[in-house]
């Protein structure tokens, strides 16, 4: 999740699920019946995670290369699938989703010193503005609130 | 090292007035400001603590 978001991803959701690879079931040979295959699933199955995010195309790369370096070792798939209409309905959580804001902008970092994008989320209690670089991060609390501007 | 005012911007419904407008985004060392350009509605945080990588992290 770390490598994924300082990659540029804003969002994503998990999937835990079991799963097998085709070497793992090579030379079974199961019942036809559901409750066969279930036990196989259950017995020699195993855990994995399902993570996806919607991202930039221009992005694509950078965070694939970041998740392979974070994944190091570990057994993975990436799957990279064009979008071609995303439609999202908030109903009447809308309000609410639109307090989280995500913001950046490009400058010296006040840690390293790196001309580098710093990253700035903003929702109605707290905000953290975070370095792509150095991962410096600098964390704010809700002071109060003003009806009418000065 | 000092860090100097940001000025962002923002389009987002207003937590106030619920229009979709630009909200004017001021960040410094020790404070963010958010204003709704149409209602005047703010928010103020102040800062709270910092999170800083170990040396060995950073080139």
């Amino acid at each position: 999740m770390n490598a994924l978001a300082d990659a540029g991803i804003t969002g994503f959701y998990i999937l835990e699920y079991k799963g097998m690879s085709p070497q793992d079931w090579k030379g079974f040979s199961i019942k036809e019946d559901p409750k066969s295959a279930i036990g196989l699933i259950k017995d020699y199955a195993t855990d994995a995670v399902l993570v996806c995010s919607v991202v930039d195309e221009e992005k694509t790369d950078e965070i694939v290369e970041s998740v392979m370096q974070a994944l190091e070792g570990e057994k993975y798939t990436i799957l990279e699938v064009p979008i071609r209409r995303i439609i999202v309905s908030h109903s009447d959580y809308e309000k609410e989703r639109a307090e989280t804001w995500l913001l950046e902008k490009e400058v010296p970092c006040f840690y390293c010193g790196e001309n580098s994008v710093q990253r700035i989320r903003i929702d109605t209690s707290k905000a953290k503005i975070w370095c792509t670089n150095c991962g410096a991060a600098r964390y704010y609390l809700i002071k109060g609130v003003e009806k009418e501007g000065r | 090292m000092a860090v100097k005012k940001w000025k962002l911007k923002k389009g987002a419904n207003c937590y106030n007035c619920g229009d979709a407008t630009i909200h004017d985004i001021e960040v410094d060392e020790f404070d963010i400001k958010i204003r709704c350009r149409d209602c005047g509605f703010s928010r103020y945080y102040s800062f709270h603590m910092v999170d800083l990588p170990r040396k060995c992290d950073v080139d």
